[in-house]
């Protein structure tokens, strides 16, 4: 159980912070939901009742659409486009989706290295592009519910106003749609830039995030 | 067994918080009440009707027109045994539309569907409707 603690120590520290934070979340959706039942002279709803509605899915999936499009993006654009100086990327002449030697895949590959990535065929090729495949279907599919969860929810305080509803596609040319998109898109590629630059010059010890302390400023793609 | 049954309580309360799952028998709901209170009107008995209606309706009513809910309604111009057509809900929001055209909204609460506003008749796509008793 140590052992397993110790080498799954990263994956399980965000776990718990996400279940927390999705848990506060929730509690402050409610008083925020509940504050507007109350502008509009409308009785409050319960913790279970405010989990199971558009308005909680819209706020949660909002967010992690744009999260998972910023791992799509980076994983991506890592592929071809260099940042001199950053840990957060390739080292500079290595652009390109780079030999089959470096990848270590079909003839290359080790006896460790994942079965599809020694097979070779169809597999070795989706599996070379299973993180971007994968991440970009959870960027599509919470895209997608968020889209479906928002125009209820909007559609909902249409009603409570005593306006016409949108139809789904509609909802989609809405600006209350791209004004949610964007509002998280912006902060996910600022944030995502920040680190790619930020970690050209300033360090932080023992941070596979960052390059060691004494490194150049120069030295590209490597870890702390 | 198990996991089938698992993946379909998932199922269930993802379709919970998406539009146009689920919201039929809503839907049905909301257009008994917008009918009851119709049928109130026509018969004219107030109290009944007024029974139909949010508390910030029923307030709106007495403060606008000075006198109880059950005399005040009656005298307003609102539609009389109006059979309900299709029905929206979204969240705890709904809209009737009419059969002489104008609609009904409703909001849903512990106490049920509640008329929220009648006598609603659209104005222009991306303005309020212009309704004779709103709360």
């Amino acid at each position: 159980m140590r052992r397993f603690l110790k080498h799954n120590g990263l994956s399980l520290a965000f776990l718990g912070l996400f279940l927390a934070a999705l848990v506060f979340q929730a509690i402050a959706g409610l008083a925020e939901f509940n504050d507007e039942q109350d502008m509009h002279g409308d009785p409050h709803i319960s913790l279970w009742r405010y989990l199971t509605s558009s308005a909680f899915g819209a706020a949660v999936m909002e967010n992690w659409q744009s999260e998972y499009l910023q791992f799509t993006l980076f994983a991506l654009l890592t592929v071809r486009l260099l940042q001199r100086g950053s840990p957060e990327s390739k080292e500079l002449g290595k652009e390109g989706r780079e030999s089959d030697e470096d990848q270590m895949v079909g003839e290359h590959a080790r006896e460790t290295s994942p079965r599809w990535a020694r097979v070779g065929g169809l597999r070795t090729r989706v599996y070379e592009n299973s993180l971007l495949l994968v991440m970009a279907a959870i960027w599509i599919g919470t895209w997608l519910a968020q889209s479906l969860t928002g125009v209820t929810e909007y559609n909902a305080e249409r009603l409570d106003h005593h306006m016409e509803t949108l139809s789904w596609p509609e909802y989609l040319g809405s600006a209350n749609f791209w004004e949610r998109t964007l509002q998280n898109w912006q902060s996910e590629f600022l944030a995502v830039g920040s680190l790619a630059i930020f970690a050209v010059y300033l360090r932080q010890r023992g941070s596979p995030e960052s390059k060691p302390v004494g490194a150049a400023h120069h030295e590209t793609g490597v870890e702390g | 067994m198990r996991a089938a049954a698992l993946l379909t309580a998932m199922l269930a309360l993802a379709c919970s918080t998406l539009t146009g799952c689920g919201t039929g028998e809503k839907e049905r709901d909301a257009a008994a009440v917008t009918e009851r209170f119709h049928a109130a009107l026509e018969r004219g008995d107030g109290r009944a009707a007024c029974r139909e209606l949010s508390a910030a309706a029923t307030s709106a009513v007495e403060r606008d027109e000075g006198r109880s809910c059950e005399e005040a309604i009656l005298g307003l111009d609102l539609p009389r045994g109006a059979a309900a057509g299709p029905s929206r809900v979204f969240q705890l929001s709904a809209s009737v539309e009419l059969a002489d055209g104008s609609a009904t909204f409703l909001s849903e609460g512990p106490a049920g569907w509640k008329v929220t506003a009648d006598g609603c008749t659209p104005t222009s796509p991306d303005q309020p409707y212009e309704c004779v008793l709103e709360g």
